[in-house]
């Protein structure tokens, strides 16, 4: 079955067209303990209905079609597939195999007008193996450009098929790579002024009749128009107080739709998070000191984030946890329990909110009309000891098989 | 922990400057040299000595009703460890409170010996970062035998306290895996102290950091060379060749003095080979930064062509394709539980290969190489028990307490001393509020040489780094 599937995200759409069979079939999870995530909560016994890797149903009294392929849940837990929220999934195999690389832009033409989408590798070994331990789509994002626009990250499905791209990501932004922090702000300002400036004389420009002063050239700043007009969201990599302060005036400022990465010292700023409406990507892992800017990194982190009603998504950063280590995701949200945050937000800030502060549609909790990724665990979801079952990636339950996998089977009873 | 009265307590011990410990002497000839002539003809081999010295606890603690995970395998439930001046004195069930004792009631809680990582580098590579106290690694040659890491360490670390609020009570950190030969590195008791010598582990042996593969030949390919692993391995032999000679030369000295030869020629001090004759006679324990199955097998031939023994492999990722070797060989594996795949020499890196080993019979442990996960090896030790389950390799929780505990202890040469919760051990203990393979427990208590170093709910326990005060409030880190 060929599937044509459109998604809108922000300005730009774009149409993936599915070369590899979806599944057709009507698939049953029964018997689990179903946490949806969503309004509904947590269901005992329940049944989550899936047609065309769509979730149809998810309830206690959904009555199961003769055909459909049955996977037995009862003991286990079902929950939606982590989402990591700053991965490079599919952009990288081994990152100190240069070539095997594609998320970096550094040493070419392009900053801001640098998009991942079309160096996405679906067969990458990587995949499959984060699939294993839960993760099912993501943000897959740029890491680095000459300057501190580091191009436009793009939404994947973990699905291993030619098809993977789901949707454009947002505009990945470095303020370190701005110079000093005087340097790097007044750079920003600058840039952001000279989009606005060469979206209303665009035309003169591109004839030769325009400034000649712009700071970044016309690739660069056409790909920045969507995000002065607050059309792509501007995902900032921010670590300190003082910088997340600069970072919400910039919003109110120049109208952005700002989501910032990193933010350890997000806790002490959180009451003005909330005002201007800005969602964090956190790593609940920070608690050292590892420059003079996140002297405030916290394990509570996450609780006071909530306790003050700023919304959050959990990424493990550093040490492969945007990639090979992307599994880690559960275990970093776990730390952010240990540390007071209540289970539930935990597991929505790797599922159901980073589809959200993305914009990723259609994709989250288990609910009727969202797209079948989904685990089952045999345990609960974020302890480290708990392992996956079934992976089901658009309603297709995954071999939990990776090249690793076939690599201890080899060597088992050596 | 770091208030006011701590600092006072390690200062008034660092004034007595006693030397805890009897000289550790690196060459096989000076050991239990104890006549005149013998003396003035050695050098001194322990001219940084450890000036630790436990911290002031009660004579008596009693932990009670606890399950406890003793480090050597065993797992018992309700039982009590009776801590007698520093020193476990029992561990079991029905042991009485002596008269004085401070008991804890530890019901609903486990205990395990303090967590011990083999491989760190905190106050190497200080934190908060950038080139002026990234000391971790000697990079202008090759072979730098003659650096001790213990002069990089910055005492002001935060990442010491963190790692003890993670249960981490003895630490060996080395220095990096730029070189071949990377230089000595030293263990560690995680208290706080002003000076390095306040923290060294009295009596462990020292160590030798190796490193085989990428690393060096990554750095030095377009720096003179190795630029290949070929060439590695010639750096190390010829690295060993003259090894041997300075230690005949000496060895040959010293018999000259023995025998009372008039004419007997001091030959001249060489720090490199100081350390590399410390490794042939058996007095500094390798450790070997070593990921691949072939390379690994290479470096245990090396170290039979030249006479010494590998204590550990670390990282090791393909530790799993020579098990058997391992095992026969009595080597260590020091590896991560999920940490794969960042480098070609790391792409073989399987989840089970922590299992594979231990079921194997060979020695595994999980370290950290990283200053957040030194803070969890319990849960890594978990993640890695948890993968092999799903293989169909099972363990016991307290065979998985063994990775992170004894056998680290027995890689750095300290498992006479801690590792495990046995009579007449160092009392270093964590009291943790649930399981420790739990993903949300976390720990209550930590005792190093029965001194209560760390207890989550007394905040005067907090340390806090001196880089940190006045930064932030102690304890926000948490």
């Amino acid at each position: 079955m060929k599937t044509l599937k459109k998604y809108c995200v922000a300005a730009s759409c774009f149409i993936a067209v599915a070369t590899s069979p979806l599944t057709a079939d009507t698939v049953a999870i029964t018997g689990g303990t179903v946490h949806t995530l969503g309004s509904a909560g947590t269901l005992e016994n329940a049944t989550v209905l899936i047609k065309d890797g769509i979730i149809k149903e998810v309830g206690t009294r959904v009555s199961v079609p003769a055909d459909a392929i049955v996977i037995n849940a009862k003991g286990q837990v079902v929950a939606p597939g982590f989402m990591h929220p700053d991965s490079i999934l599919g952009l990288s195999e081994v990152s100190a195999v240069a070539h095997t690389n594609a998320h970096d832009a550094s040493d070419s033409i392009f900053g801001a007008a640098f998009d991942v989408k079309y160096g996405l590798n679906y067969r990458s070994i990587v995949i499959a193996d984060n699939r294993r331990n839960g993760i099912t789509h993501a943000v897959s994002n740029p890491s680095g450009a000459d300057g501190m626009f580091l191009g436009s990250g793009v939404f994947v499905s973990l699905n291993s098929a030619p098809d993977m791209a789901i949707g454009k990501g947002p505009m990945v932004m470095d303020l370190s790579e701005g110079g000093n922090r005087s340097v790097a702000w007044a750079r920003l300002r600058r840039i952001l002024d000279d989009v606005k400036d060469y979206k209303r004389n665009r035309s003169a420009v591109q004839k030769g009749k325009g400034r000649t002063d712009y700071l970044l050239t016309a690739i660069n700043m056409d790909a920045l128009i969507p995000v002065v007009e607050g059309k792509q969201i501007l995902a900032m990599r921010v670590d300190s107080e003082v910088d997340i302060r600069q970072a919400l005036v910039l919003k109110a400022d120049y109208g952005l739709d700002l989501v910032l990465i990193g933010a350890s010292e997000a806790w002490r700023v959180a009451e003005e998070l909330v005002a201007a409406d800005v969602a964090v990507v956190i790593d609940p892992q920070d608690n050292l000191p590892r420059s003079f800017d996140v002297v405030w990194a916290s394990r509570s982190n996450a609780a006071k984030l909530k306790a003050a009603g700023v919304k959050f998504a959990i990424a493990p950063a550093g040490a492969g946890g945007n990639h090979t280590a992307a599994g880690n995701i559960a275990q970093v949200a776990a730390m952010a329990v240990a540390h007071g945050l209540d289970w539930e937000t935990a597991m929505q800030a790797i599922t159901v909110v980073p589809a959200d502060i993305f914009g990723l549609e259609g994709y989250g909790a288990l609910e009727a009309g969202n797209v079948a990724n989904i685990a089952v665990w045999d345990g609960d979801p974020l302890q480290v000891t708990s392992n996956t079952t079934h992976v089901l990636v658009d309603g297709k339950d995954m071999p939990l098989v990776s090249r690793r996998t076939m690599l201890r089977d080899k060597y088992m009873n050596r | 922990m770091r208030d006011m009265k701590m600092e006072g307590v390690s200062i008034s011990i660092f004034r007595k400057a006693a030397c805890m410990t009897a000289a550790v002497s690196m060459f096989a000839f000076a050991v239990g040299a104890a006549d005149d002539d013998m003396n003035k003809s050695a050098f001194n081999k322990d001219p940084y000595p450890s000036t630790y010295e436990p911290r002031p606890s009660a004579d008596y603690t009693l932990i009670q009703n606890a399950t406890v995970l003793t480090g050597t395998g065993e797992q018992l439930d309700n039982a009590s460890i009776l801590i007698e001046k520093g020193k476990i004195k029992a561990v079991g069930q029905n042991i009485e409170a002596p008269a004085g004792a401070i008991v804890v009631d530890a019901s609903g809680k486990w205990v395990t010996p303090g967590i011990i990582d083999v491989h760190s580098h905190l106050g190497a590579w200080g934190n908060p970062g950038g080139a002026l106290l990234y000391d971790g690694n000697e990079m202008v040659r090759p072979v730098t035998a003659d650096v001790w890491v213990e002069h990089s360490l910055w005492m002001q670390e935060p990442g010491y306290a963190r790692a003890l609020e993670g249960g981490v009570t003895t630490l060996q950190i080395l220095p990096g895996s730029g070189n071949l030969i990377g230089g000595r590195g030293v263990t560690l008791k995680n208290v706080y102290s002003t000076t390095r010598e306040g923290m060294k582990f009295p009596g462990a042996p020292y160590s030798l950091k190796m490193a085989c593969g990428e690393n060096p030949k990554r750095f030095y390919g377009t720096r003179g060379g190795p630029s290949t692993r070929m060439g590695n391995q010639a750096g190390y032999r010829k690295a060993w060749i003259k090894a041997q000679s300075y230690k005949e030369s000496w060895d040959e000295y010293e018999a000259d003095v023995v025998a009372g030869k008039e004419d007997a020629k001091k030959p001249t001090r060489d720090l490199e080979l100081d350390t590399l004759a410390g490794v042939l006679s058996g007095e500094i324990l390798v450790h070997n930064h070593c990921y691949r199955a072939d390379e690994m097998a290479t470096m245990i031939n090396m170290s039979k062509e030249f006479g010494y023994k590998i204590s550990t492999f670390h990282h090791a990722v393909e530790a799993y394709k020579i098990k058997d070797l391992l095992k026969d060989e009595e080597i260590c594996s020091a590896m991560w539980a999920d940490w794969w795949g960042f480098k070609m020499e790391a792409f073989d890196g399987i989840e089970e290969n922590v299992p594979m080993v231990a079921k194997a019979g060979a020695c595994a442990i999980v370290h950290s190489d990283d200053d957040l996960g030194i803070q969890r090896l319990n849960q890594e030790a978990a993640k890695a028990w948890a993968d092999g389950k799903r293989a169909g390799i099972d363990f016991t929780k307290g065979e998985v307490m063994t990775w992170i505990t004894l056998n680290a202890a027995k890689a750095i040469g300290v498992a006479d001393q801690t590792g495990s919760l046995e009579e007449g051990k160092m009392a270093d203990v964590v009291v943790w509020n649930g399981d420790p393979f739990n993903s949300y427990t976390l720990t209550d208590k930590v005792y190093i040489d029965g001194a209560l170093m760390f207890d989550r709910a007394n905040p005067d326990t907090l340390r806090q780094g001196d880089f940190e005060t006045g930064y932030v409030t102690k304890g926000a880190h948490q």
